[in-house]
């Protein structure tokens, strides 16, 4: 063949570039001074907003927790500082295997923090999970990522929402809450079952909510009718079609489960064009200032479920936290976190205090101290004010809330106020004048 | 220097790199994992790179990579079976269904070819997620045993050296192939049907039977990827995918043996150094650049750059005298 | 599943909509094939850059959108010239596969330069009209589809002006119907190129106008589904055929509105293809197309 004798000028030139990566790549880099933490984020492609974001908060708190004076470890008898490796997972399967492999031998991480899309995570968990590192996940929302069987996940630590847990409280929600309020409004009997429709985005965050939203119903016995399940495709624009089906199908109340470029879209389409005048449902991952101000009026007295908001601090004891972390990250970076972000500098935080409580930075002592761990409750409101993964499943569980969004004529945008659960509603949740229910 | 005459010597020294690169990795999972899915990739690009020699260009591969990676996986979870085994059996599952869209796609020319494949990659997503989410697992996907189990000593390195036997029995099938009688047919379509077809050329089945071929191979590289990742989803079956052993063909040489590889290599190494440097879109700025450079200025590949240079300076040099 | 008059009525007109944008989108690709015998594949990227233009002068200056229109669609000329000029031009006429590989470059450079440039964050912009309906039977019709609607009939009209009336679009047609003929009898058929390629474009930064003002986000990424249903749209109404194209952007519009209705909406990408691959099995060449090239 002519140009065989060109697979060696390309071999020449891998085994130069192998060979120099190799020297430069000082692997003793690490000093034992250090406690090194590997942030896998998306910094390229369409997860990047919320890379950024989990990276940059990831840096607020490593500089936070240095600026104290880092870590103290028992076994060394000194303070250490932290460390943050950036794993740009490109938001492909590909790159998120590259970014965790290179942390693991050549950054030497202790441990592993971030990772935010589920299709990416499961393509590098096994990895991770021969090379007995600590994981502590962050941003992605699948059930599946502690509960696989084919792999060890017992070094992994689910610090996220599932969607089995937002879809759990938002629909425990409609049934408290919206389902009376419908009945009283309107002369219902009590027992008319509330009819809910579901217009899911086509993936496996869309159908995750859509199954919670089926396995509460059932398990709960509640009085909800799903009179509706709609997919979309990921990143649509147009909902018109869906939305004149759905509200063929006479709903009371409408959950999205989609993301903000889908949701704004849709809930404007909804409100605008196709003249559905309903109560809409949010996930959390829209919380976000971009959410309100897209809306506008449109988004007058919708509903979000939401753990970190932009605009509201839940009371008790976390509310100066919140305010300290938000006020740190917009002077640095500008801007307010995401909860993807919030999430990440807890997990940057609970990392540290592993350590501390392992006395040591060895992985599986690391490991073996997070099963156990019980850290106070950070910018985020924690179910018994401690995050832990003493659970079968190594998952934290967040106090979530329901947040209905009201005008704020003064500002000219949209303003939440928490309107459950009980123990931390500010205002009660009203259903407005122009709300139409489905058929009686 | 004297190529023709080293030329005998360059694929086995090519292949004794390749052999070094666990070794000189000095125990860095990320060269090993680098070079591993570079492979999976020159399987895959050298594929796709067989059916266009046959003057078929296909926008929709990742059909094939995703339909092998969820044949093999989904045997080889559901019956036990060894990965090692599964592999081929995702590669004849691809070639299967390879044999059923080449049927629609062989009277097709060009773009409509292009658009055909590249729909086929979005109905068989879609089926995926829908019609056969019940056995695929849907958008949740579904778990793919270790090719290498991790109780086998120095399992990524054997993975990796399993993973590099398959490029290189794939190229040298593919060079045999192109070699005879097939290589001499895809030729001739490729320059003109209709001439083919006049010297005793059935351009129909030259045609399903490099798809045929094409779709397993892929097949094959899709199973790799996923045993190696451990677990599928129907990302697998994206545009992206898709499009990379486009761009690695193309940039590294159209039609020739050694253009996927050298494109691979060329990309990957380019595409590594540049995260270096932290930058991120302008990466695949960079990378769209470099293939419609490629395609204006240099339309058979990196891999003609020394003749093209060659060429160029003699050009000049004759200009000169 | 039920259906009565008014949804149905509704699903229509969404689907009417719609396919506006398909329809300049196609008329565009059409327009170029015709004349060039190529196809662009990163013609979704002009819509997407159309949109943005639109938005950034919107920003700046505030003036109704509508009107930005006029802005839009010079810049996206001048565009399109300048993609044929640099990068069609020198591929031309040696393999088709180079075409399409050269599309797809573009693609990536398109979509990754506009996220360095205006960011990878969503964007949208608010008509100035929005709040405004027209009762029509029982649902309100915004005021904001119709004009859409009355833009898309007034561009391509213009257009069949420009063909029909000008000397310069007897040139355009002549060069389309036979290449050499024209050359031959003196047109300049380089510049031909140039011209169509550079309508193609700027009828698709039209398109992306109307894709801003209707309300729809759009962001680097959001132009490779349309543009591909674009072309399929035009393998369905035949290959250099812009009536065919027009029709094939309505037909298509109401198919995708009603299989979203009946199949759902995870099918709303597949069923196109799958219409495309049904009738290519049939025909080859495309409902209408022109036997060979």
């Amino acid at each position: 063949m002519r140009y065989t004798g060109l697979i060696l000028i390309a071999g020449v030139v891998l085994a130069a570039v192998l060979v120099a990566g190799c020297s430069t790549e000082p692997a003793a880099t690490e000093t034992p001074a250090t406690l090194t933490v590997g942030v896998v984020a998306s910094m390229t492609g369409p997860a990047s907003t919320t890379g950024k974001d989990m990276w940059q908060s990831a840096q607020l708190a490593a500089d936070e927790i240095n600026a104290k004076g880092g870590v103290f470890v028992k076994s060394l008898g000194k303070n250490m500082t932290v460390r943050l490796v950036q794993g740009d997972d490109e938001s492909t399967r590909e790159g998120g295997q590259k970014a965790v492999t290179r942390m693991i031998t050549d950054d030497r991480v202790d441990v592993l923090v971030g990772g935010f899309s589920s299709a990416v995570v499961t393509a590098h968990q096994s990895i991770v999970a021969e090379n007995g590192v600590p994981y502590i996940i962050t941003g992605a929302s699948s059930p599946t990522i502690t509960r696989r069987t084919d792999i060890n996940t017992s070094m992994m630590f689910h610090h996220c929402p599932t969607t089995d847990d937002y879809g759990e409280k938002t629909t425990l929600f409609v049934d408290e809450t919206v389902r009376p309020a419908v009945n009283e409004k309107f002369g219902f009997p009590p027992g008319r079952p509330l009819r809910l429709a579901v217009v899911y985005q086509d993936s496996p965050y869309g159908k995750g909510v859509l199954s919670a939203v089926n396995e509460t119903i059932t398990t709960h016995g509640l009085d909800i009718e799903l009179v509706a399940s709609e997919a979309f495709k990921m990143g649509e624009t147009d909902f018109r079609t869906i939305l004149t089906s759905v509200k063929a199908k006479k709903p009371d109340v409408i959950y999205p489960a989609a993301f903000l470029n889908e949701q704004v879209p849709m809930m404007t389409q909804a409100r605008r064009d196709v003249g559905l005048d309903t109560i809409f449902l949010a996930v959390e991952c829209n919380d976000d200032p971009d959410y309100y101000k897209g809306l506008g009026q449109y988004g007058d007295s919708s509903v979000i479920e939401s753990r970190f908001s932009p605009y509201a601090i839940p009371k008790g004891p976390i509310a100066a936290k919140v305010t300290a972390y938000r006020n740190g990250y917009s002077a640095r970076f500008g801007g307010f976190p995401g909860m993807m972000g919030a999430s990440t500098y807890e997990g940057v935080y609970v990392a540290v205090a592993a350590a501390e409580k392992a006395g040591s930075t060895a992985r599986a002592e690391l490991a073996s101290a997070l099963s156990t761990i019980a850290v106070p409750e950070m910018v985020e409101s924690m179910e018994g004010g401690v995050i832990s993964f003493a659970n079968p499943f190594r998952e934290s569980r967040s106090n979530l809330y329901m947040e209905q969004l009201r005008w704020d004529a003064g500002l000219q945008e949209l303003r939440p106020v928490i309107v459950w659960p009980a123990e931390l509603m500010e205002s009660p949740f009203t259903l407005p004048a122009w709300y139409r229910p489905g058929s009686g | 220097m004297d190529l023709e005459r080293l030329s005998p010597y360059l694929p086995w020294a090519g292949l004794a790199v390749a052999l070094l690169v666990p070794p000189l990795s000095s125990g860095s999972l990320y060269v090993l994992t680098t070079a591993t899915i570079a492979v999976v990739f020159m399987i895959y690009a050298s594929a796709w790179n067989f059916l266009a020699a046959s003057g078929q260009g296909s926008l929709g591969h990742a059909a094939f990579f995703g339909l092998g990676a969820y044949a093999s996986a989904l045997t080889a979870s559901n019956f036990g079976l060894p990965p090692v085994l599964t592999v081929l059996l995702g590669g004849l599952f691809a070639a299967g269904i390879g044999l059923l869209i080449g049927l629609t796609c062989v009277r097709l020319k060009e773009w409509f070819l292009a658009m055909v494949t590249f729909g086929f990659a979005i109905i068989i997503q879609t089926l995926m997620v829908s019609q056969f989410a019940g056995i695929s697992g849907g958008w949740d996907g579904t778990a793919a045993p270790a090719l290498v189990p991790s109780t086998v000593p120095f399992a990524p390195w054997v993975q990796y050296y399993l993973i590099l036997a398959v490029l290189v029995g794939v190229l040298l099938a593919f060079r045999h192939l192109l070699a005879g009688r097939i290589g001499l047919a895809f030729a001739a379509i490729r320059e003109n049907e209709v001439e083919a077809r006049a010297s005793g050329i059935d351009p129909v089945r030259y045609k399903l039977l490099a798809f045929c071929i094409s779709a397993c191979v892929a097949g094959i590289a899709g199973a790799l990827e996923i045993h190696q990742f451990g677990y599928v989803t129907p990302e697998v079956f994206g545009t992206d995918i898709s499009f990379w052993p486009i761009i690695y063909s193309i940039s590294g040489g159209l039609g020739t043996l050694a253009g996927p590889i050298v494109g691979t290599l060329a990309v990957t190494l380019l595409w590594e150094g540049l995260r270096g440097l932290e930058l991120t879109y302008a990466r695949f700025v960079l990378i769209g650049l470099l293939l419609v450079l490629v395609v204006i200025f240099l339309p058979n590949g990196l891999v003609s750059l020394p003749r093209r240079l060659r060429e160029w300076r003699r050009g000049r040099g004759g200009a000169r005298e | 599943m039920t259906l009565d008059p008014g949804t149905l009525l509704q699903i229509l007109f969404w689907g009417l909509y719609a396919g506006c944008i398909y329809i300049l989108l196609a008329t565009g690709v059409n327009l170029i094939f015709g004349v060039m015998k190529t196809v662009n594949f990163a013609h979704g990227e002009l819509l997407m850059i159309g949109a943005y233009v639109t938005w950034s002068l919107f920003v700046l200056t505030g003036v109704n959108p509508y009107l930005l229109l006029v802005a839009t669609v010079p810049v996206l000329l001048a565009l399109g010239v300048a993609v044929e000029r640099l990068a069609f031009r020198p591929v031309l006429g040696s393999n088709k596969l180079n075409e399409i590989f050269l599309s797809i470059g573009l693609i990536y450079l398109f979509q990754n330069g506009a996220a360095l440039l205006w960011g990878d964050d969503y964007q949208s912009l608010r008509s100035p009209f929005e709040a405004i309906s027209v009762p029509i039977a029982d649902f309100r019709l915004p005021l904001d589809y119709l004009i859409i609607i009355g833009v898309t009939v007034a561009v391509l009209v213009g257009l069949q002006l420009l063909l029909r009336r000008t000397r310069l679009g007897l040139a355009l047609r002549a060069t389309s119907q036979n290449r050499k003929a024209a050359m031959l009898s003196g047109i300049d058929v380089e510049r031909m190129d140039m011209l169509a390629f550079g309508l193609g474009a700027a009828l698709a930064g039209a398109a992306g106008t109307l894709w801003a003002v209707s309300g729809q986000v759009f962001d680097p990424y959001m132009g490779s589904v349309p543009a591909i249903k674009a072309f399929a749209i035009v393998i369905l109404g035949g290959l250099g055929s812009i009536p065919g194209a027009i029709l094939g952007g309505l037909f298509y519009g109401l198919a995708e509105s009603t299989a979203t209705y009946t199949l759902g909406g995870a099918w709303k990408d597949a069923i196109s293809f799958v219409l495309l691959i049904i009738v290519l099995v049939i025909r080859p060449t495309g409902l209408f197309g022109e036997r060979g090239e």
